[in-house]
């Protein structure tokens, strides 16, 4: 049970609790406490917010600054005038668009290899008892803790024998690292709790084999599919060294890679406004997952074993 | 393996019975089966990180480290022990794995302790409050490592940064306005590192923790209360007990992640880190990839796998429990 809670849990905080809190249950919770320590603990915590959002205002809030105000004596809090700019020089920017499509390729290719793969490894785990099977699950815990970077040389090396460096696919394979252990420990959770009567029923019924899978277990397993998937994509989109590694010789580039370039230019170096506009876009896609999956990615991440 | 298996608390879920495993569902059928299954996955990890590890190994018993031979690789040759006795008398490598270690201690306490805190604030705030709160917290998960180094690079910059500005407008000091945050590495990494790093780890932390606080019995505290324990009393003895599982969970990935910490550095640090900012992460970075220095970061690779997995044993337990539950 542990497990399950730890999983559905944080979802809580950011959706139930507050949604659905009844007027009779707040007032009962709130009875022991004063409402004007009500009032202290919300305003630490309306400035907890706040220190923590800054960062995120004030990277929006360049992007839309003018030059005057960019490199004026003191820092504006608000623009004089809006002004676009930033986002402009980015477009213009030859090398931005082909990263982004390399970044999208690379993005979808390891989600769904690694959905695919890990899906069928997660359905041996969970409903087949065969030897090995526990030393496989514990391995699995064990890739997931080693860290990329750590064997990036000579994941380069291999890569590079087998022709991969600066290929999209390369970077796909060296992306299951991650992906699969991550779908097999989640996915096997939730294969788990579908009884195994419901396919066998199915069958009874004269489902096919593909049938009761089609249309019992594969349904089921959806939700798990898409936290997983929602994980995977985030991890795939935001993975900067191995890309940077892998592609370095094929003139090929993602977003991430693309923006550390862009900020390091002698020409840009100074430009926070387009640095700004840059990192805003090249990290909007997973703040739209988040926005959109709220409850599945925070109960998704914590759930199993996972790596940042 | 089925000894940590096996010592799962049998009275945690009495609502679902013994899951029944062997053949059964749409999957009965040949015992080959499974081995198909997993085959694909297993194919693709022995092939993306088993054969890598193999090679690392490998790699750190020769001298690749010269461009003579990187070049001409027949001139690769196997030196034994000599690569690790030569990374292990290095001074650096030693200053390396001391500042790792004093940073992610830094970082793991100071997350935990936040994290803490703002978890245990967010259940005494009134409901529209907690709402923003977790909205400002879902926006900051979002935003990749790399580019949370590159905007506080931005903040924390000598002309233009807000940080700066901010503290000129506290202390009316006209000294201030152009402060450098990273003329003096110890600043720089143990401060502003340590910013950007937790900043980005508390979203995770408070979300976690205060749901792992939600499972905590009212009627355990309200006993507590009665019996004469005051908060402080309640929390060591009721709630940490209760939590202890998430607690051990979120305080190993916490070090998982901060012990190799590598992109915010990089990004705050414009691409290229100077030594003294230097963690584990960046220092293999430096040497295996900058400087093709392969058989050297070879081993260093080795012992950062070695330090985390000697750290890592109570998470590895942890996890295959409460994997076995269910």
């Amino acid at each position: 049970m542990a497990a399950t809670d730890i999983k559905a849990a944080p979802a809580q905080p950011a959706a139930t609790a507050p949604a659905k809190a009844p007027r009779r249950a707040r007032k009962t919770r709130e009875a022991g406490r004063s409402p004007v320590m009500t009032a202290v603990w919300n305003t630490v915590a309306l400035g907890f917010a706040a220190v923590m959002g800054f960062p995120i205002y004030w990277m929006v809030i360049t992007t839309f600054k003018t030059n005057k105000d960019l490199i004026a004596k003191d820092p504006t809090f608000w623009p004089s005038s809006f002004s676009f700019e930033s986002f402009t020089t980015i477009f213009d920017d030859k090398a931005f668009i082909p990263a982004l499509q390399n970044t999208v390729l690379i993005t979808v290719g390891s989600v769904l290899l690694g959905l695919v793969v890990g899906f069928l490894a997660a359905v041996a785990v969970a409903r087949f008892e065969f030897r090995g099977r526990n030393f496989f699950i514990v391995t699995m815990l064990i890739v997931q803790m080693v860290p990329l970077l750590a064997i990036i040389i000579p994941l380069y090396v291999v890569m590079n024998g087998a022709g991969l460096t600066g290929a999209l696919l390369g970077v796909v394979l060296a992306y299951l690292v991650f992906t699969i252990p991550y779908v097999v420990w989640t996915l096997r959770s939730f294969i788990v709790n579908i009884p195994a009567e419901l396919d066998e029923a199915a069958m009874v019924d004269g489902c096919t084999k593909w049938g009761a899978f089609f249309r019992i277990v594969l349904p089921l397993t959806l939700p798990g599919l898409v936290t997983t998937g929602v994980y995977s994509w985030i991890q795939a989109w935001n993975e900067f060294i191995v890309a940077n590694t892998l592609l370095s010789s094929g003139g090929k580039q993602t977003s991430m890679i693309w923006l550390t370039f862009y900020s390091t230019t002698p020409t840009r170096g100074a430009d926070y406004g387009a640095q700004m506009a840059g990192a805003l876009l090249v990290s909007l896609p997973v703040i739209l997952l988040f926005v959109i999956f709220q409850k599945k990615v925070s109960a998704g991440l914590t759930a199993g074993a996972v790596k940042g | 393996m089925s000894v940590t298996t096996n010592d799962a608390p049998a009275t945690v879920e009495p609502a679902a019975p013994e899951a029944p495993r062997g053949r059964r569902g749409f999957v009965a059928g040949g015992h080959y089966i499974p081995y198909v299954m997993i085959l694909p996955a297993a194919a693709a990890l022995v092939a993306v990180m088993g054969y890598p590890l193999f090679e690392l190994f490998d790699l750190s018993f020769q001298n690749v480290n010269r461009y003579a031979v990187l070049v001409n690789p027949s001139l690769a040759e196997y030196l034994g022990f000599e690569g690790y006795t030569k990374v292990l008398s290095d001074g650096q490598f030693w200053e390396v794995v001391l500042r790792s270690f004093l940073f992610t201690v830094e970082l793991v306490t100071l997350s935990m302790v936040l994290g803490m805190l703002f978890a245990l604030l967010l259940n005494r705030v009134s409901t529209w409050v907690k709402i923003t709160v977790v909205t400002v917290l879902m926006f900051v998960w979002a935003i990749p490592a790399l580019v949370t180094g590159t905007v506080f690079r931005w903040i924390f910059a000598s002309t233009g940064g807000i940080a700066d500005y901010v503290l000129h407008l506290v202390t009316g000091s006209e000294s201030v306005k152009h402060y450098d945050w990273f003329a003096d590495p110890t600043v720089g990494l143990y401060v502003v590192g340590a910013a950007v790093i937790v900043w980005g780890a508390l979203p995770f932390l408070v979300l976690g923790l205060n749901a792992a606080l939600t499972q905590v019995p009212k009627e355990l505290v309200e006993a507590a209360r009665l019996d004469g324990a005051n908060a402080l009393q309640t929390f060591r003895h009721v709630t940490v007990p209760v939590i202890k599982p998430f607690l051990t969970l979120s305080a190993s990935l916490s070090f998982i992640w901060d012990f190799q910490v590598f992109a915010q550095i990089y990004a705050l640090r414009n691409t290229s880190p100077e030594p003294e900012y230097w963690t584990i992460g960046t220092y293999l970075y430096q040497k295996g990839v900058v400087s093709s220095h392969y058989s050297s970061s070879a081993v260093i690779s080795i012992a950062m796998i070695l330090l985390m997995l000697a750290v890592l044993v109570f998470y590895i337990r942890q996890v295959v429990k409460i994997g076995a539950q269910d």
